[in-house]
């Protein structure tokens, strides 16, 4: 599939701002399923200082300075996206009882040879991070799907669909802060609350997870137009099967993402991902509008 | 080989404690004898010293090196405010002594350490091998506090971080074996320490000093400034270094004053530095200033809210890019936190192999990572024999052993939910070192920690294994094994002892490089001209309050004799703005009426006056505000004028205790005498450029107020006008002296308001204040291209024209005219108002109060 994506993100500040300095995470990346071409970020007003570099996920980061006085900050990321299909997990990966997988994924005093050195890195992914803590009600909550004895992929799958069913999405409930405990007893919240729910109880039995940013194609109700800027970023995760690799699942919709699916970048829970965060010296207060489109290129 | 009888004179005077100590069954090694009981051999040269010294001369040098520190201000006490607290080290007269071969073993251990650290940090933050190839554990890695995952760029390009300089923590364990407990990267602290010890014992044992055949200390540091002037990579002839402290609040920022000025850099705090334009720059007078280094004292996370930690008002926002970018470069790196890793010293000998390909020649604490699940289970099984530290608060040491049993569940359930956040280490038993005691007055065995630092020296040959210093000497603590420095009694010094004797240089030897010459001027950082300027105003009004003070003693000695309606104490009262207590009846009657009365009155009035808290305006306040502004710029005040300062404090500190009012006024004398001592050593040994300006502006426009006020008082709103009164006046504003020797002992208001007000030769005069104040201003560095004066030089213009345009006639007959008093009143109102708003304006112009940087980040997509 091919992809025109446009990100638009403005802020209006109640008084001016003299200096600000950013960090957007704005540009897809590159994967061996994904290509990003025509990739531009429009800054208004200019900043005079624009920096790229890769950070240590490998994910794109524009650093930006805006020394002007200014009020409103604009930000618009364009890309044109082709998504091929993913590839599907195979082999003794999935087969392997899950216990034996979080056994491999544990921690030596001797170097190992098994341990191939993906698994070393991936074992990050295990901790806790800024937004995502482990705990018990979390781990129990895994354990519902990942019973004993049973193979990896079949209990990551029903974990999935699990949240899927049992959990109602509601816009309203949620704001960056809510704590995961707390979506876990309201069983409701929204992407990016279902991400880092999976995540914690993915971690508390001890399987690496990540979170992914990015969007999905929205499609309008049947016989209707599609609006413009209606789209909204969306979020995920990744869970990772020693002997294969990273898995995603989007427990938000119960499915494995697929060509629909962008991806914009990964890290340990959305702070690792924020689209655009700053700094700046006055600014008061402000106001943010936030506006996506995903067209399908034919 | 010591010569028996020596020896045996020892054993029987001095040593005497010290062998009943090591006789007490134990095979520790010691330091001083041997285990057959013969003093070693290195102490020769020292304990012929020690032996003519005696017991005596060692408290008196105990006692001279401890005052000598704590004229000094050394400390290393962050709430030094709170005066009770306030507490300076020891300085052990007995230096810690280490042989030329033993210190080649160690130096070279700590070289290969030091090494080892600087190839592990550079994997980590790059390729990570370590990890990918299971020497290093991923969760020891990326749990610790100081790892920063914006450090780990994946561009090729970036500045990897790098340690510059570095402490080590070693001890001598009880089979006399060398250990390194522990490294600092990323603040450490204890060289300037080191040097200011060396300097008192210098002077405490001069002779001996000068003899000794020891390493010195200096070529140390200035091999620090090289390498350091080396990192700045566009500027490197005349680079801007800039020493980044936390500020006068964190535990180490004596040293980081101490620092900055041996080494001459500026002294900055995150909000003296900006990024602009991609480069980090310093707010100065004179605009912004690009900084080439930064040596942070400032730990990781809280360097760049924008990339780290949001909420840190420490740091520089963008800081991260512009040394990602090699627009600056920062010593040490941001991100080397991590080899603080309490765990590592478990790994450090495989690191060693893997890295380096050579075994660890110094070994560290024995210590299990409980990451792992073996040492989980081991430690776990039995938790009392271990010391547990959590790498989130490395600093503190749990010990089960004093553990009930629900604390102990309570630690074991932590330890089981994040295991890898502990360190399970065994108890390590310290040599012992002669110390000297002072409270026993006896020489005694004592455990100590041990500083060294390093220093990772480019050089001419980057090849070689040479390539890191180790300084020669160091920081020594009497303490178990594992204590911080703040927390030990008792600091002393290293001695390195040399095959040959060392020439004596003096610590300011002559630099081996060119120098640019710089002079102060608008590079000056706004916020020290603002902290220049309050201590300006409050040690002027310190001096005021404390002369006001002064002639409510006097008053207050003479109160009984009268009625208190009678006295001036009332005016003075109000001069003070102190309310007169509750409890004092204005009516009480004389003192040979009702003598227990009068002594009541006497103690709650003095009360008032003396036994102060600490509450806005009194003299305690007023003094620790000063010194809150003078720590903040701790390397622009001389050592003479910071020593005044310390003596200064210990009298306002003892003035609630004194009884007598003659007690106090004599106080009062020498607090007065002590604020002058500390700006007169101001003036003559400042720079006469902007710095000293700004205090001297922020002095002469309290003074200037102070003055008015107290004219207005005295003269126009006073409950006792008179002569008794205008003699306080002139008494309490220091110009007695001057009338009666215009005017003998006849106190006219004419001439009084011709001396306070008009006489431009008078320096207490508002006349000359004003023109002193017009003047200073005027030097000031101001907008060019701009027609319009600024508003601070109008200020002062106005109330100066107010002086001078006054119809002297109208003032005429002030005791018998109503119309003179409002006239009079009314120049005075006129002359203090654009006074009182000179401040705001001088703030507005030079003070930097650009608004702190705030985050912003918003939550986006809710898909």
């Amino acid at each position: 599939m091919k992809y025109q994506l446009r990100h638009t993100t403005r802020y209006r500040y109640s008084s001016a701002v003299t200096l600000s300095q950013n960090e957007a995470r704005l540009l897809p990346r590159n994967l061996d399923w994904q290509r990003c071409t025509q990739t531009r970020l429009t800054i208004t007003p200019a900043p005079q200082r624009q920096h790229e570099r890769r950070d240590f996920f490998g994910n794109r980061v524009a650093y930006f300075a805006i020394q002007d006085i200014h009020d409103t900050l604009e930000v618009t990321a364009h890309s044109l996206v082709t998504t091929e299909a993913r590839p599907v997990p195979e082999g003794d990966a999935c087969t392997t009882r899950w216990e034996a997988a979080v056994e491999q994924l544990t921690p030596q005093s001797q170097v190992s040879e098994s341990n191939d050195a993906d698994s070393q890195e991936a074992r990050l992914f295990t901790l806790d991070s800024p937004f995502v803590h482990h705990s018990l009600e979390l781990k129990q909550f895994a354990l519902e799907s990942f019973t004993a004895q049973r193979p990896l992929l079949e209990a990551i799958l029903d974990f999935n669909q699990r949240i899927f069913t049992d959990f109602q999405y509601d816009p309203g409930f949620s704001t960056l802060a809510t704590p995961v405990a707390e979506v876990l007893q309201q069983k409701k919240g929204v992407c990016q609350d279902f991400a880092h729910l999976a995540i914690g109880a993915l971690r508390s039995i001890g399987l690496p997870a990540r979170y992914v940013s990015g969007y999905l194609e929205t499609l309008p109700p049947p016989g209707q137009q599609k609006l413009v800027g209606a789209d909204a970023s969306h979020a995920w995760l990744s869970v990772f099967m020693p002997g294969w690799g990273w898995l995603d699942i989007d427990p938000t919709n119960g499915s494995l993402p697929d060509e629909r699916y962008l991806t914009l970048g990964w890290g340990r829970d959305y702070g690792d991902v924020t689209p655009l965060k700053g700094v700046m010296n006055g600014g008061g207060a402000h106001e943010l509008q936030v506006e996506v489109d995903v067209t399908a290129v034919t | 080989m010591p010569s028996p009888t020596l020896t045996h004179s020892l054993s029987e005077s001095l040593l005497a404690h010290y062998q009943q100590r090591r006789n007490e069954p134990n095979d520790t090694y010691d330091d001083l004898v041997n285990a057959a009981g013969k003093v070693r051999s290195r102490w020769q040269p020292l304990i012929e010293e020690f032996n003519e010294l005696g017991l005596d001369g060692f408290q008196q040098m105990a006692l001279e090196a401890q005052n000598l520190l704590y004229e000094n201000g050394v400390t290393f006490n962050a709430y030094e405010d709170d005066v009770r607290k306030m507490r300076s080290w020891q300085l052990d007269p007995i230096p810690y002594v280490i042989t030329p071969q033993s210190w080649d073993i160690l130096e070279a251990g700590l070289q290969q350490r030091a090494r080892l650290l600087e190839r592990l940090v550079a994997d980590l933050y790059g390729e990570r091998r370590v990890i990918r190839d299971g020497i290093l554990p991923a969760e020891l890695v990326f749990s610790h506090p100081g790892w920063l995952f914006a450090a780990a760029d994946n561009s090729s390009d970036a500045d990897r971080p790098q340690v510059l300089f570095q402490g080590m923590d070693v001890m001598r364990d009880h089979h006399g074996q060398w250990r390194v407990l522990g490294d600092w990267t990323q603040a450490s602290s204890g060289v300037g320490y080191a040097l200011e010890n060396r300097v008192v014992l210098a002077r405490a044992l001069s002779r001996l000093y000068r003899d000794a055949p020891l390493h010195r200390l200096a070529g140390f540091l200035q091999n620090f400034h090289r390498c350091l002037a080396e990192l700045a990579r566009p500027n490197r002839d005349a680079p801007n270094i800039v020493l980044l402290t936390p500020g006068p609040g964190s535990p180490g920022y004596f040293e980081h004053a101490w620092l900055a000025n041996y080494m001459n850099f500026s002294l900055v705090e995150g909000s003296d530095l900006v990024v602009r334009d991609g480069r980090v720059a310093m707010r100065t007078l004179g605009g912004l200033k690009t900084v080439d280094v930064i040596v942070r004292q400032i730990t990781d996370p809280w360097c760049d809210p924008l990339e780290l930690r949001g909420d840190s008002l420490l740091g520089v926002p963008g800081l991260m890019q512009a040394a990602r970018r090699g627009e600056v470069a920062i010593a040490n790196g941001l991100g080397v936190g991590v080899l603080e890793h309490p765990a590592l010293a478990a790994f450090l000998p495989a690191l060693c192999r893997h890295l380096l390909g050579e075994p660890l020649k110094l070994a560290g604490r024995p210590l299990l990572w409980c990451g792992l699940p073996q040492a989980r289970d081991a430690v776990l099984g039995d938790l009392t024999p271990w010391r547990i530290r959590d790498v989130r608060d490395a600093e503190r040491v749990i010990q089960p052993e004093h553990m009930d049993d629900a604390e102990l569940e309570q630690l074991r359930q932590t330890m089981t939910d994040a295991p890898h956040f502990f360190v399970a280490e065994q108890p390590l038993i310290s040599a012992t070192s002669p110390s000297y005691d002072q409270q026993n007055n006896s020489i005694l065995p004592k455990p100590v920690c041990l500083r060294f630092f390093a220093l990772a020296d480019p050089g001419d040959d980057a090849n070689s294994t040479q390539r890191h210093r180790i300084m020669p000497g160091g920081l020594a603590w009497v303490a178990e094994p594992g204590t911080a420095p703040m927390d030990s009694q008792t600091v002393k010094d290293i001695w390195v002892l040399s095959p040959v004797v060392q020439p004596h240089v003096s610590l300011l030897q002559r630099a081996q490089s060119s120098l640019l010459v710089t002079r102060d001027g608008s590079d000056l950082p706004s916020r020290v001209a603002e902290n220049l300027f309050w201590i300006g105003r409050y040690g002027e009004r310190l001096d005021n309050r404390s002369r006001l003070v002064r002639e409510s003693m006097v008053c207050l000695v003479e109160q009984g004799q009268w009625q208190l309606n009678d006295t001036l104490l009332p005016d003075l009262f109000t001069a003070l703005k102190l309310p007169l207590p509750s409890d004092v009846n204005p009516y009480q009657e004389p003192e040979t009426e009702d003598p227990a009365g009068a002594i009541r009155q006497f103690s709650a009035l003095r009360s008032a006056l003396l036994d102060v808290a600490r509450t806005e305006g009194d003299i305690p306040w007023l003094f620790h505000s000063l010194l809150h502004n003078g720590r903040a710029v701790r390397d622009h005040l001389g050592d003479d004028a910071w020593r005044t300062l310390n003596t200064l404090r210990q009298r306002v500190h003892t003035l609630p205790t004194l009884q007598g009012a003659s007690a106090a006024q004599h106080s009062l004398e020498e607090i007065i005498t002590l604020v002058a001592a500390v700006f007169g050593l101001c003036n003559e040994t400042m720079p006469h450029h902007f710095g000293w300006r700004f205090m001297d502006i922020g002095r002469i426009t309290e003074r200037c107020i102070a003055s008015v006020e107290l004219l207005k008082l005295s003269m126009i709103h006073a409950q006792n006008p008179g002569p008794e009164l205008w003699e306080r006046v002139l008494s309490a504003t220091d110009n007695l002296t001057v009338y009666r020797r215009r005017y003998r002992s006849q106190l006219y208001p004419t001439a009084i308001l011709d001396l306070l007000l008009f006489d431009e030769t008078n320096p207490r005069s508002i006349g000359y204040m004003l023109g002193r104040l017009q003047r200073q201003i005027e030097q000031l560095p101001h907008p060019e291209n701009t027609p319009f004066r600024p508003r601070e030089i109008r200020l002062i213009i106005q109330a100066n024209s107010h002086l001078h345009l006054v119809d002297l006639d109208s003032l005429s007959d002030l005791e018998q005219s109503a119309d003179a008093r409002q006239a009079l009143e009314t120049l005075l109102n006129d002359v203090v108002a654009p006074l009182y708003a000179l401040t705001e304006a001088i703030s507005n112009s030079y003070f930097s109060h650009a608004e702190q940087p705030k985050q912003l980040v918003t939550v986006q997509g809710n898909g």
